[in-house]
């Protein structure tokens, strides 16, 4: 593991019980990095995320974290209950929690940090307010001030912009970018979204149906690579400084067909 | 006035009894509410009912000894088994819905509990399970609800944000070192153990009645966690006070006239949810 490395696979096997969903797997995240883990639903995402958050064992092989490593984390928005009633400041507290200690309660000096962490995301206005009121922006921003508000050394965000609109998805990637480039934190984004995600990230990880590639965007987001990856023709274009990735379009009735091999899911997952 | 308030005084163990149910119910039920449990406490309650029931049935066969002589010692296992069992997520597994889980516990420890007391030789009608018997509470049961409760609010009080934590986001909490199913079942063992006791002097439908409609006055009327602890606490009281202060003038069944108070409370709650809501 080299110093600045905060995450590290080696030769790691993940899965549950006897089912092997990823093999071999070896990559590192130094830190500053700003990567995206890229693939559809079921190719493995979440099994990586939970290795790198220490919930899942590798089968073989080894995931080794930093010393004192501290994790960010904002999980899938469905997965909070916001029937809760819960104001915005009380929910970004709770990023303190593991500081704060076991039966003890929050101080007016981490209420100022929460307050601090809401500045920083553009919501400050909003501490007072009860997060199941809010816009799923507006909630998603809560999330990130809670997983700031910890300090932590990588930022790892589930699907963030999973089921927003267009200028909803834009900001929270803007504002993710912002914190990455203005804070110098370290980020891991998982998204199905590679469109979203290959706009935005310095590194992608692309997962598919048990491959694994990683590399820098130039790397992974071109014709080639993808084409491979997804098992159909895939065309990269770019639109005023965007890549945007589409499966080529066949003619009417024809199935896609690559090596022999039966389509997978598109890039979009 | 002076009759009814003496005759009051004279049950004022059996009073003090309600209210110390009405305030433990009252807090875990904010709990209940907030998670979508609130079958799980209709099931737990109709399987301490059982567990009574069970006690009697092998006591009067003389099997199990002080364990069965004491029905709460028997509800107390059964109880806690069920809560730990639907702690630990036992109703979501085996591709049966978690809810039908729930569903069938209630139903097979309703009937269980009735056959049982049919055939125990101390022959005790079952209405009392689901009636309860607030009247019947001595000075020794209000000591022992005291005990069983201070405890249990205590944990509650020293572990909330453990519990809200686990209970609002579970998959964060276990990132930041959580030990989520502890916490988890921790909070349903109080459950259990709060349910078990209870439920022997105030039956199944008025626990369920203090699981439920306090912390439902709460939602209409409070926002932020505190303020709906306080105003389901708060109601539960009143309806233990009122709804006994009631049942013994007019001679009626004091656990159906608590809920009757409750219900009446609710829904005032939610008139004036609805009466702030349509002037804002």
């Amino acid at each position: 593991m080299t110093a600045t490395s905060l995450v590290r696979f080696d030769h790691a096997t993940l899965g549950y019980g006897r089912r092997v969903v990823l093999s071999d797997l070896s990559f590192e995240i130094p830190e500053g990095d700003f990567l995206g883990l890229v693939g559809p639903n079921g190719a493995g995402k979440t099994t990586i995320l939970r290795a790198i958050l220490g919930a899942l064992r590798p089968l073989s092989g080894s995931v080794t974290l930093k010393a004192g490593l501290r994790f960010g984390y904002v999980p899938q928005r469905d997965s909070v209950d916001y029937g809760f009633p819960l104001k915005v400041v009380d929910v970004v507290l709770m990023g303190r929690y593991d500081r704060i200690g076991l039966g003890r309660r929050p101080s007016a000096a981490d209420r100022d940090l929460a307050v601090q962490a809401l500045a920083h995301v553009g919501i400050a206005h909003l501490a007072e307010q009860q997060l199941g009121s809010l816009s799923g922006g507006q909630k998603q921003r809560t999330l990130i001030a809670r997983a700031l508000v910890g300090d932590p050394n990588i930022l790892v965000l589930d699907e963030p912009t999973n089921g927003m609109d267009l200028v909803s998805t834009t900001q929270i990637l803007s504002l993710v970018r912002d914190l990455h480039e203005r804070d110098k934190i370290t980020v891991l984004m998982v998204s199905h979204a590679l469109n979203e995600v290959a706009n935005y990230v310095s590194r992608i990880a692309l997962t598919m149906e048990g491959a694994f590639r990683i590399g820098t965007v130039d790397e992974i987001v071109n014709e080639p690579t993808l084409t491979a990856m997804y098992g159909i023709p895939v065309e990269v274009d770019e639109v005023h400084g965007h890549r945007i990735v589409v499966a080529r379009r066949r003619p009417t009735g024809e199935m896609p067909r690559v090596n022999g091999e039966s389509p997978r899911n598109g890039p979009h997952g | 006035m002076g009759d009814t308030v003496s005759t009051i005084l004279l049950f004022k163990d059996a009073l003090f009894g309600a209210l110390l149910i009405a305030l433990a119910c009252s807090v875990l039920g904010v709990y209940v509410v907030l998670r979508r449990i609130v079958f799980v406490g209709a099931a737990l309650a109709q399987l301490s009912s059982a567990g009574i029931a069970l006690g009697m049935f092998l006591n009067g066969l003389g099997i199990g000894g002080e364990l069965t002589h004491h029905p709460v010692a028997m509800a107390l296992i059964v109880t806690i088994a069920g809560a730990m069992f639907f702690g630990i997520g036992g109703g979501g597994r085996g591709g049966v819905p978690p809810d039908a889980v729930i569903g069938v516990t209630y139903a097979v420890a309703a009937a269980a509990g009735i056959l049982l007391i049919a055939k125990a030789k101390s022959g005790e009608v079952h209405d009392i399970f689901l009636q309860g018997n607030i009247l019947g509470i001595t000075r020794v049961d209000t000591l022992i609800l005291l005990a069983v409760a201070i405890p249990v609010l205590l944990v509650h009080a020293i572990f909330y944000k453990e519990f809200l934590f686990v209970s609002f986001d579970r998959e964060t909490a276990r990132t930041f070192g959580y030990n989520v199913r502890f916490w988890n079942l921790l909070l349903y063992f109080t459950l259990g153990v709060v349910i078990a006791y209870a439920m022997q002097f105030a039956g199944v439908m008025l626990v369920f009645n203090f699981l439920v409609l306090p912390a439902v006055t709460g939602l209409l009327l409070a926002q932020g966690m505190r303020g709906i602890f306080t105003v389901a606490i708060a109601s539960a009281l009143a309806a233990a006070l009122f709804g006994f202060s009631l049942s013994v003038p007019f001679d009626l069944p004091s656990g159906p006239t608590i809920i009757a108070v409750s219900g009446a409370i609710a829904l005032a709650a939610w008139g004036v949810r609805k009466a702030t809501s349509s002037a804002s």
